[in-house]
């Protein structure tokens, strides 16, 4: 069955998802999407599935226009989707999620041999390894996905769709992964791979289309004629530069090492050293650990090897409350309304959260007037536009919500901030101002560690930058904020990276 | 982002509408039973309902506190009757002082508490099991230490305590619940870890990532928690002038999620309302009392407290509907 | 697969053992535990908890609490009393209409939770509070006495050590069990408790299933109560006062998921048969009485406890 997506928009309130995207997915080919963050991808798939309903533009499935009012008119259909969330019943035999839908039995009753002889002869394409009477809470993530994949069969799926199967699986599931989606490719289904790893894309694709921004960069084009180069700078981009922010003050001391560090999340030898006044990029792909290491710097991931100083002394950093009252580091999460805001409050108590034992009296009391002082300054500097302070988080904009949670890191005044992908979801205007605010922040002389997908962005604030690849420090250099000079380097260094690795592979593929 | 993206719904109205329903409701409960009976607006009437406001009132406050937090708290009776046999060991056992002993109580209802948040905390079992396991296990050890017999020879202060009238038709006990209400006002409007508390109960995760100690805070709550069901326990003592293992236990479970329910206290945390608490606390009595007045028997006052629990949920629920539908 | 089933065996091979060992202890202890007469008390006094927990647990299977289990038996019992005493009915009658009453109770319930989106806590803690209201409202407190003697006969009947009463409960197991794991809608139920964006998405109403989980918990609620008229001699407001802790002591225990999604009902029967012994041993043993609600508060604590290690230790692996 071939799927078409004709001329589809998507807008959200405060940025435009999906602007004017086509593509097509034909069967017996596996087709990559790929694209950064906040490039469209979730939204794409969501529509697909029945979940979101587009603004404008239409589906087709072999050529007749289909209209999807829920996931379920998704899947009856013929689309089927494993997305990164199980949809299994954990306590559920193999057998029996697969056949959820239509389990075989008379009058009421489920015949459990019927469940399960069906179950084989599905899962015998796939993988004859898992046991059909095993209860799914006992299977690997892996098995898992095999497992969706097959009851997406047994509903006659003729698409199906794939969101990063590969993120939480180990490289020998993935290649048995990758067998599946062969045999499933020779059967004629229309396969749909969401995926950041390139070596994947590159190896198991037919075709990839890329979105940037909610646009289509590339569409259905063969993997045969596209270099890993280009794929990257299609996703990444040049856009126009979008503030002009003026390389940093004078850079001052050490304020934050990471030596040999490793983590739990399997960070190895990371070095890292971020001085005053500076803005630091943290340059990688989605996926490729840095957030992570952020999380770990301030105790929220554990720290298995190595030693961070902050200043000039060594530091354990256990929690983020330590690392905020301790040693004065901030962390601004990608994760806005999960981790930055508690959206439910007000914008006062959203950004005074941070100082709230700092401007208490003696009593532990906090005279509403010190609170609003203390908050003011920042909500004017970052021209916050609400009716009332008292207003609560979850009715502004996007954009006025990332400028609350960097707000509350400002009322602290750390000496070191972690910022990470300031600017996702946000409209241009707001951008500029963000990064106007940042590189302002490093001149007022803290130290920022800036973690972003967005090029453009990064070669804007950073004086250095790091690019990280697969949980490791690939290549570090100066920022001389000329784009292609730094898109260069970047590419360079990731390209290099994924050279060594595909290099190790092979090798140990053949060992 | 332009103005036209913020939602035009100031959320302080709705904090408001709540508890000025509520405060008519009792308001009209009050003018109904007073005409019906002029009986129920006498001082002695009055300085009853008072006396029984104050425990409901700081039963609901103990409540309270933990779904702040976003949890429940289903031993506040078990920890009230505790204290309240503590107290009257206290007195009669050891002969200490009545302030000295009804402190040491009060301290034993905190330490309970602390015992239930570390106990939550530490295993991540959820509050309702813990706390359901623990009010039997309080309640359970009480009884066998005090054979389930009342302590009846307590000083003669406690009862005077319990009967004195303030200006002839206010207790002491609704003085001491007043000024709790006032403190508790205070402390999550002003002071750091009231606000920590109520910021960590309604997202604990983005709490946690702005520095806030979150298992701290829900100690803490367990603790307020069990320090008022103590104080709730020796207004009893007091009231009846002897410490009675039948006081509190299950009687106390619905009054106590009734006051701050009904008066707008979000279940899922992050949110409370000290003045809609009083003021459910307030219905609760003055439903109890008019009942009697008006000669309906009180055996039917549980399915009005129910009524009106269901009727309060859904109206808190439609509320969350109609701010949905605005923004 | 082996791996699961030796674990899940284990789940309520424990408590057999306990049960076992317990029973072993307390022979030894007390020469008249053993005594057909004892065990005939101790098995009587497991019928109505039996069916309590069970009504109990076919909430927990979808993910929900019914703290309206003892209020809803209090009024079915009260119901049932008024039926036979003041309307004289015929018993079948009148226990048919005393499990309609439960089951009506129940949808209540069900319908409420889905149709307001509220959570079943507190919605059952009203409700049972209404139930409880009416029953005191309509009895003052005051038992009905007048049931069919025939039928307080069949509480205290028995066939060697085993109790009349056990029937309904060892009945309503079987049947149970073949619901929830032999029919479609029993599997529907439990998987709107193990997943209900998964149940949805495959064309199960979350809704429909929630209705007949309760409306079940409130028929079970209400056999419970006909059974304790039965044991009782009389029909007590106060039946189903001290239901609450038992009614989620015996799945906990048993292994039932707080969570939803997975019963054991094998597991609950030998929670309930462990907190009888433990209740016969203390009275055996001539200890407070007390003793018995410290014993299950701790009980419960424990096993949640030991339950958490385990899926920890489990998640490390």
């Amino acid at each position: 069955m071939r799927l078409s997506i004709v001329n589809v928009s998507k807008t959200f309130p405060s940025v435009k998802a999906l602007d004017d995207v086509s593509m097509e997915f034909a069967p017996g080919e596996v087709h990559a999407l790929m694209g950064e963050n906040g490039a469209g991808k979730s939204t794409l798939l969501k529509i697909v599935t029945g979940l979101y309903r587009p603004d404008a533009g239409l589906l087709k499935l072999d050529g007749e226009l289909v209209e999807f009012f829920s996931p379920r008119d998704a899947l009856a259909a013929g689309i089927g989707a494993v997305h990164q969330e199980r949809n299994l019943v954990p306590r559920f035999s193999v057998g029996e999620n697969i056949l959820l839908e239509h389990p075989p039995g008379r009058r009421g009753f489920i015949d459990y041999g019927a469940i399960y002889d069906r179950a084989r002869v599905l899962l015998e394409l796939l993988d004859p390894g898992i046991d059909v009477r095993a209860e799914v809470a006992t299977l690997s993530v892996a098995q898992m996905q095999i497992v969706e994949i097959a009851k997406a069969l047994s509903l006659n799926a003729r698409v199906l769709l794939l969101d990063e199967p590969t993120a939480s699986i180990t490289d020998h599931e993935a290649e048995a992964l990758f067998k599946v989606i062969a045999r499933l490719k020779a059967e004629g289904v229309a396969i749909v791979f969401v995926s950041h790893k390139l070596d994947e894309v590159l190896t198991i694709s037919d075709r990839v289309t890329v979105l940037r921004d909610g646009r289509v960069m590339a569409s259905g084009e063969a993997i045969a004629e596209m270099s890993r180069r280009r794929l990257v700078s299609l996703m990444i981009g040049r856009e126009e530069r979008i503030a002009d922010v003026a390389g940093g003050a004078k850079q001052g001391k050490v304020a934050l090492e990471l030596r040999e560090i490793a983590t739990s999340y399997g960070h190895s030898g990371i070095n890292l050293r971020l001085h005053e006044a500076e803005i630091l990029g943290l340059y990688g792909l989605v996926g490729a650990g840095r957030s992570e290491l952020a999380r770990s710097i301030i105790g929220d991931g554990r720290i298995t090897g190595g030693a961070i100083c902050v200043g000039d002394r060594p530091a354990r950093i256990r929690n983020p409350n330590e690392a905020l009252r301790r040693h004065r580091i901030g962390y601004v999460s990608e994760d806005r309304k999960g981790e930055g805001l508690v959206l439910s409050h007000s914008i006062v108590s959203n950004i005074a959260v941070t100082i709230w034992r700092r401007i208490a009296t003696r009593l532990w009391l906090i005279p509403p007037v010190v609170e609003r002082n203390a908050v003011t300054p920042q909500v004017q500097r970052l021209a916050i536009k609400s009716f009332s302070l008292d207003q609560t988080v979850d009715t502004l904009s996007g954009g006025n919500q990332q400028k609350v949670s960097l707000a509350k890191w400002l009322a602290a005044k750390t000496d070191i901030l972690l910022i990470d992908e300031p600017t996702v979801g946000i409209d241009i205007k707001t951008k500029v101002e963000l990064h106007e605010l940042i590189a302002q922040i490093a001149r007022d002389g803290a130290a920022v560690l800036l973690i972003s997908s967005d090029m453009a962005e990064m070669i804007t604030l950073a004086d250095r930058i790091l690019v990280m690849h697969n949980f490791a420090v690939v290549g570090e250099f100066v920022n001389d904020r000329i784009y292609e000079n730094g898109s260069e380097a970047i590419m360079s260094a990731i390209h290099a990276a994924e050279k060594d690795r595909k290099h190790l592979h092979d090798r140990a593929a053949i060992a | 982002m332009s103005t036209t993206d913020l939602a035009p719904t100031p959320r302080a109205r709705f904090e408001i509408a709540p508890q000025l329903g509520l405060a008519i409701i009792v308001g009209l409960l009050v003018v109904v039973f007073a005409w019906k009976q002029p009986g129920f607006v006498s001082s002695f009437n009055l300085f009853g309902m008072g006396r029984s406001l104050a425990v409901d009132v700081t039963v609901g406050f103990s409540q309270m506190a933990v779904l702040a937090t976003g949890g429940m708290n289903l031993a506040v009776g078990s920890i009230g009757v505790c204290s309240v046999m503590f107290a009257g060991y206290l007195m009669q056992d050891l002969g200490l002082p009545v302030p000295l002993a009804f402190l040491l109580a009060v301290m034993l209802g905190g330490l309970l508490g602390w015992l239930n948040g570390f106990t939550i905390v530490r295993s991540g079992v959820n509050a309702f099991i813990v706390t359901l396991a623990s009010a039997n296990l309080y309640s359970g050890a009480m009884l066998i230490l005090t054979k389930a017999q009342p302590i009846n020879v307590l000083p003669p202060i406690v009862s005077s305590i319990g009967s004195y009238e303030i200006l002839g038709y206010a207790s002491p006990a609704l003085v001491v619940a007043l000024v709790i209400g006032l403190a508790l006002y205070v402390f999550y409007r002003y002071s750091v870890p009231g606000k920590e508390t109520l910021m960590a109960g309604a997202n604990a995760r983005a709490a946690s990532m702005s520095g806030i100690a979150v298992s701290r805070s829900i100690i803490l709550a367990h603790v307020l928690s069990g320090v008022l069901a103590g104080v709730a326990g020796l207004m009893v003592v007091a009231r009846v002038g002897a410490a009675m293992p039948a006081v509190g236990g299950e009687d106390w479970l619905l009054p106590s999620f009734l006051a701050p329910v009904l008066g707008g206290t979000a279940l899922a945390g992050g949110f409370v309302s000290v003045v809609g608490t009083f003021l459910g606390a307030m219905l609760v009595t003055v439903i109890r009392s008019g009942l009697l007045f008006v000669n309906i028997s009180n055996f039917w006052l549980q399915l009005f407290l129910g009524l009106f629990l269901l009727a309060a949920v859904l109206a808190q629920r439609y509320r969350g509907l109609f701010r949905m539908r605005l923004t | 697969m082996i791996g699961f089933r030796k674990f899940a065996s284990q789940e309520w091979a424990g408590l057999a053992a306990i049960f076992v060992l317990g029973s072993a202890l307390a022979a030894f202890l007390s020469p008249s535990f053993l005594t057909e007469y004892n065990i005939y008390v101790m098995l009587r006094s497991a019928s109505v908890e039996l069916l309590v927990a069970f009504s109990q647990m076919i909430v927990l299977a979808i993910g929900q609490m019914n703290l309206a289990v003892g209020a809803l038996g209090g009024l079915v019992a009260v119901l049932f009393g008024a039926m036979l005493q003041l309307l004289g009915l015929p018993l079948p009658l009148a226990i048919l209409i005393a499990l309609l009453i439960g089951i009506v109770g129940g949808f209540i319930n069900g319908l409420l939770t889905t149709r307001t989106g509220i959570n079943g806590f507190i919605i059952t803690l009203a409700t049972g509070s209404a139930f409880t209201g009416i029953n005191l409202g309509l009895t003052e407190s005051r038992p009905f006495h007048g049931i069919p003697v025939e039928f307080v006969a069949l509480g205290d009947s028995r066939w060697s050590f085993v109790p009349a009463l056990l029937w309904p409960p060892l009945i309503v197991a079987p049947l149970l069990a073949i619901f929830l794991y032999r029919t479609k809608s029993g599997r529907k139920l439990l998987a709107v408790g193990g997943n209900m964006r998964a149940a949805e998405l495959s064309g199960i109403s979350a809704n429909a299933m929630i209705i007949v989980a309760h409306a079940i918990s409130g028929g079970l609620a209400g056999l419970a109560a006909v059974l304790a008229v039965s044991q009782l001699g009389a029909a007590q407001p106060e039946i189903g006062s001290t239901w609450l802790l038992i009614s989620f002591a015996g799945p906990i225990i048993g292994g039932t998921a707080l969570a939803g999604g997975y019963v054991s009902i094998l597991g609950a029967m030998l929670a309930v048969l462990v907190i009888a012994l433990i209740e016969n041993m203390l009275v055996l043993m001539k200890v407070d009485p007390y003793w018995v609600r410290f014993a299950l508060g701790g009980l419960v604590l424990v096993t949640v406890g030991v339950n958490r290690w385990r899926a920890h230790q489990m998640g490390r692996n």
